[in-house]
């Protein structure tokens, strides 16, 4: 049996004649602003108005501007901003900060090179297939700010340019990176778990955490009852990457920094 | 285009997985451009090699930023240092160098 629907036409030109005509204008104006405004407020203030055509039921609900992409865009704003001009007068003086170091007064010519490396693909690639699973954990706070259920905040920061994309270098070895290398054994959403139950359990002075200030950083370390991850890098490799059970935390008062498993 | 040396100092002594990398800044208004260390895990700015002076203040609050000029060092005015910069900072004797894979030349 054919069930008679709010879409029904025959139904909804039954309810616009019982409508006044300035009515229906008002509404049909709104619907055009909300058209144009929909994306633009989603991506301001990170909220997560849906489409007309979700309404609809035509279309998945938006989803907030992704780090992921954000990201992106600082990236390719690093690469497409013009380069610090020389200045033309005097060539710039390479200077330490150390005041015992004397400064050198060569000309420097290395200094118009690139600056940003380019990110790691497989990561990016691996982040982006979690994005759906990651923001059913974190609640977008606008101006691509992330909290998570603990209270922990995701921000723009880092080389990557934002701190998801900097903690998703944990979810794989880098082999050639000299020394240690803590690397994550699962997907971004788990990281994100593991990282608040760290957190919750450090911040709450549970049994076998560790806490410590650093000159305005604080350092949380949390021991699991399982394997969390393995231990990557040059010297992971060397010995024959161990398994790790601990998570340690650097934040910046909420402000995640980096987490990683260690030893 | 990636940089194809790694130069670093050592194992970050604050977090544990980072590498001390020299970063030089450049400061278009003087002119001149300043090198320090830079943690490339938990952000930590030391003033030189020796790690023993931290930089804990800058112009932007939770960006590491250039001991020198204040600016943060992620900004498109830095960038981590090549060997000539190194030298030329009179930092050689005090890095490791790794030469980088590039998986993607080897055919």
């Amino acid at each position: 049996m054919a069930r008679r629907t709010s879409n029904d036409p025959q139904a909804i030109a039954n309810v616009l004649r019982l409508i006044p005509a300035k009515w229906l204008v008002g509404m049909l104006v709104a619907l055009v602003l909300y058209f144009f405004l929909q994306p633009k407020l989603n991506a301001w203030f990170g909220w997560n108005l849906p489409s007309i055509a979700a309404m609809a039921g035509n279309e998945t609900p938006a989803k907030p501007a992704s780090p992921k992409s954000a990201s992106t865009k600082s990236a390719s704003t690093k690469s497409a901003s013009p380069k610090p001009a020389q200045p033309k007068a005097a060539q710039p003086e390479l200077a330490s900060t150390n005041p015992a170091q004397p400064k050198s007064a060569q000309p420097k010519t290395a200094s118009t090179k690139p600056s940003a490396e380019p990110t790691k693909s497989p990561v990016t690639a691996k982040t982006q297939q979690q994005d759906d699973s990651k923001y059913r954990i974190l609640k977008p706070l606008g101006r691509d700010r992330y909290e998570s259920p603990a209270g922990l905040i995701y921000a723009p920061g880092s080389e990557e340019g934002h701190r998801l994309s900097h903690i998703a270098r944990h979810l794989e070895d880098q082999p050639d990176r000299p020394g240690s290398h803590g690397v994550f054994d699962g997907d971004m959403a788990a990281f994100l778990v593991a990282i608040d139950d760290a957190y919750k359990r450090a911040r709450g002075h549970a049994k076998g955490t560790k806490s410590r200030l650093e000159d305005g950083m604080t350092v949380y370390e949390a021991p699991f009852d399982q394997t969390i991850g393995y231990l990557g890098g040059t010297e992971g490799a060397r010995k024959k990457n161990p398994k790790l059970k601990k998570l340690r935390l650097v934040l910046r008062d909420r402000n995640l920094i980096t987490a990683f498993p260690i030893q | 285009m990636a940089k194809p040396f790694l130069i670093y100092v050592k194992q970050c002594p604050v977090c544990g997985d980072g590498l001390c990398r020299v970063r030089v800044c450049h400061d278009l208004q003087r002119g001149r451009l300043t090198g320090c260390i830079l943690c490339d895990e938990c952000e930590t700015v030391w003033t030189d090699p020796t790690l023993k002076q931290k930089f804990l203040r800058g112009k932007v609050e939770g960006t590491p930023c250039c001991p020198d000029c204040g600016q943060p060092l992620w900004e498109p005015n830095s960038h981590w240092a090549d060997i000539p910069e190194v030298c030329l900072l009179g930092w050689y004797d005090s890095v490791q160098i790794v030469r980088k894979e590039n998986r993607d030349q080897i055919v």
